[in-house]
């Protein structure tokens, strides 16, 4: 089953810029896949149409194998959790804790049921000693932590996370990861959009290169980011250690730091 | 250049310090790192160095704080911004928002100085064309992405010329192509003889570009460097900040066994290179 | 996103330095509420308006905007007036206790003549001068530049609140808030949406002021402007005869009364 197919899909905003020009591609349930490309290569005009945001002007996009045709955000927000990449575009409450039980209330949840799955998703995020504090009060890349916990209280099927890792320290980047780990191990489908290609290559099954609209490259982590030709077109960089096996002419790509380390071993 | 003498800072009405014993050095025509953790006080430091503390937030400053040689308290407001350019975090919020046009954006601070006319379009022109936006110059602020905002927002500091320039996590909303290129512009920058600090989690990029790296931690320096000697230093990890990639895989290499304790943990590419290529990995 | 009316055209109307569109405006509203003959404000309307809203090529706008802020004015104005005038003593029509009386719809038409120019003038004087060169030019007139600032970020603050109350909207959106068709019902839920969001941009501005220091905001040296004021010896010669011709229109009335 299919958790995520778009066929064809083309959009042009009102003003005429054509931000997808035919974009077809599917996502297993379960998987993780990571959409890396320049800005303004059209991902998050993508991943929009994934709950409604945005309809195509031309071409399907399928979430569980239903089109989203003329169903409301509202309606596909049980299903697609997004969270926004500027925190400050999605939190909106007085307080950490009644901006993160927004959405569960919304999907039906008692109060009960959306405090625990709220103060759950804090925990998650390493903020549920400020679940009390005014989102204001807390510093960009702890405001990005609340948008992520909004969402993964919501326990939607399918996850969207908009540059998840921007602004975030190590700790920060490290916990973005066991998100994304915890995501997947439950059965649940992940799709990421980010500009940092070493958290690519080591948290996520499957990379798509965008560039103007298009993809260009579309594969596990090893084989897309051997494809010298469409990472210099889309402007990224492969990650720096498989980067480096390659300088050294070893005959693996790594993609982590053990993997590396194993690669090194066996030469 | 800039020198912080044991300064420590309390914001108004807080229980506790944001900066405490924080002494600094940095040199003229240089581009110093500083590195931390969420919630170190890399932005109260930015603030210090910049003046605005405690000028315009208030609270209590302790120790000194000297640019140039003045010392920033002594300073008003205008001289010390005259001094010191600051990039704030958030580029949304750098805009004046009182301008039409990315161009005359640009230029708000010019006008504010009083900077004649051709002078000042001269001025827009060659920071736009550094920092590849010449193509949004007549675009309303308000119809850019976060990353256009961003090279907006740095151009509309960088327009000043100021002799030093604080850059808090100026890189958040760009992608790698984007990154690269203030980087690069960084470095232009330098060799112009202007001094930068920036504030940036990337630390492959710190290494490349940076002179010295500052690490903040529990509000205070606590260790400063070459990138080399301060990225390969053990307690990073300790302090939130992590370790390069390079750094990990050559320390777990050493835990395998694999390479020597006695071999320097590489810190670059380059460096990593060498000692996973030819170096004691080779050897084997 | 606009936050202005301006069409953009390459007229004689577009090229006015906007200080002397704005002194132009404020003598026109003065003549005619000084002169209260409905005649006054038919001739600034036939010689100075009509022929301005033409060569700036912005004629269609005007009368589309003004149509929309006039027309349920003077219908007001004239069923109000028309049929309840007081003083009315010759009677056209009458239903019940109302009655249209000629002095009825001789006191809607002078104050309705008054209000077209009114509003018309505003109107062109927005559709030709970008509020951005508006500014510039009071600033290099003499008004201050933090007021100046106020009253430009005020104007941007209203698309970029938009853009935001959007993207929030959205984003709740994206978190299943279902958002009625029904008008009054959305304004229900949208409300508690945006009271956080005006709290939200009052911390921003605290932010922005750090940065609009940083970038000499509070400089005391004289300020320039980055795109030149279009000016002439005509128009300065203009900037000080029409506000003499309101005067005088002014003392003509003043001095008529007194006889």
């Amino acid at each position: 089953m299919s958790a995520v197919r778009f066929e064809n899909v083309r959009f042009s905003y009102p003003s005429g810029v054509e931000a997808l020009r035919g974009v077809s591609f599917e996502v297993p349930t379960g998987q993780r896949l990571a959409i890396v490309g320049q800005n303004g290569a059209g991902k998050t005009t993508l991943v929009r149409h994934l709950n409604g945001i945005f309809q195509p002007t031309s071409g399907s996009v399928y979430v569980a194998d239903a089109a989203t045709t003329g169903r409301a955000i509202a309606e596909l927000a049980a299903s697609v959790g997004y969270v926004f990449q500027n925190p400050d575009e999605q939190i909106f409450a007085s307080t950490v804790i009644a901006d993160v039980e927004f959405g569960p209330r919304n999907l039906g949840c008692s109060a009960d049921e959306a405090r625990s799955r709220a103060m759950a998703s804090l925990a998650t995020v390493g903020l549920a000693a400020e679940a009390d504090t005014h989102p204001l009060h807390l510093s960009l890349s702890e405001r990005k932590r609340v948008a992520l916990a909004g969402v993964l209280a919501m326990q939607t099927p399918i996850v969207v996370l908009d540059e998840p890792t921007t602004g975030q320290d190590a700790g920060g980047v490290a916990m973005v990861a066991g998100v994304v780990e915890a995501l997947a191990s439950a059965g649940r489908t992940v799709i990421a959009i980010t500009h940092d290609m070493d958290f690519a290559a080591e948290h996520f099954d499957r990379v798509v290169v965008m560039a103007k609209g298009e993809v260009l490259a579309d594969g596990p982590p090893v084989v897309v980011f051997g494809d010298a030709e469409a990472l210099a077109r889309a402007a990224v960089e492969p990650p720096q250690l498989f980067r480096l096996a390659a300088h050294l002419g070893w005959p693996d790509r790594p993609l982590t730091v053990e993997g590396f380390v194993d690669a090194f071993e066996r030469r | 250049m800039i020198r912080l003498d044991d300064v420590g800072y309390t914001y108004p009405d807080a229980p506790a310090p944001a900066l405490q014993h924080v002494s600094l050095e940095v040199p003229p025509g240089s581009i110093t790192g500083v590195v931390g953790a969420s919630g170190a006080g890399k932005t109260t430091l930015a603030k210090v160095i910049a003046g605005f503390i405690p000028q315009v937030e208030g609270g209590e400053l302790t120790g000194s704080a000297t640019v140039d040689g003045r010392n920033l308290a002594e300073l008003s407001l205008v001289e010390a911004v005259s001094k010191v350019g600051l990039v704030i975090q958030n580029p949304f919020n750098q805009i004046s928002g009182a301008r039409y046009t990315v161009r005359g954006e640009i230029a708000f601070g010019l006008e504010n100085l009083g900077t004649p006319r051709a002078e000042m379009a001269a001025g827009v022109d060659e920071v736009a064309a550094l920092l590849r936006i010449t193509d949004l110059l007549d675009r309303s602020p308000y119809a850019l992405s976060g990353g256009q905002m961003q090279l907006v927002a740095i151009a509309s500091m960088l327009v000043l010329r100021t002799p030093v320039l604080v850059m808090d996590e100026p890189t958040s909303q760009l992608d790698p192509a984007g990154t690269r290129l203030v980087f690069s512009v960084l470095d232009t920058l330098e060799e112009a003889g202007v001094t930068v600090v920036i504030f940036e989690h990337k630390l492959e990029l710190l290494q490349a570009h940076a002179d010295r790296l500052l690490v903040l931690a529990d509000r205070t320096i606590a260790l400063a460097g070459t990138p080399t000697e301060v990225l390969a230093d053990e307690r990073l990890s300790g302090w939130g900040i992590g370790a390069t990639r390079y750094t990990r895989a050559a320390r777990l290499a050493r835990e395998r066994g694999l390479i020597g304790a006695e071999v320097p943990l590489p810190v670059s590419f380059d460096q990593a290179a060498a000692v996973f290529g030819t170096g004691a990995g080779g050897a084997r | 996103m606009s936050s202005t009316l301006y069409v953009e055209r390459p007229s004689a109307v577009h090229r006015l330095n906007p200080v002397t569109k704005l002194v132009a405006l404020l003598c026109v509203i003065v003549v005619v509420f000084a002169i209260p003959q409905w005649w006054a404000s038919g001739a600034v309307l036939l010689l100075v308006i009509v022929p301005a809203a033409v060569i700036s090529g912005c004629g269609g706008a005007l009368a589309r905007i003004g149509g929309q802020i006039l027309l349920p004015l003077l219908v007001v104005l004239v069923l109000v007036q028309g049929l309840t005038f007081p003083g009315g003593q010759t009677v056209l029509w009458r239903w019940g206790p109302l009655a249209l009386t000629t002095e009825g719809l001789m006191f809607a038409a002078t104050i309705g003549a008054r209000i077209v120019v009114l509003v018309l003038s505003s109107v062109l004087l927005v559709l030709t001068t970008h509020p951005g060169d508006l500014m510039s030019a009071l600033t290099e007139a003499g008004m201050s530049p933090r007021f100046a600032y106020i009253i430009s970020s005020t104007l941007q603050l209203i698309p970029s609140f938009r853009a935001r109350a959007d993207s929030i909207l959205l984003a709740q959106q994206a978190r299943g808030l279902a958002v009625p068709r029904n008008p009054v019902r959305r304004l229900g839920v949208l409300m508690p949406l945006l009271a956080p969001l005006v709290l939200g941009m009052f911390t921003d501005v605290e932010e922005r002021s750090t940065a609009m220091e940083a970038r000499g905001f509070g400089s005391t040296a004289k300020r320039t402007t980055l795109t030149p004021v279009r000016d002439s010896r005509a128009q300065k010669v203009a900037r000080w005869v029409m506000p003499a011709v309101a005067l005088l229109a002014v003392v003509l009335q003043v001095g008529w009364g007194l006889l």
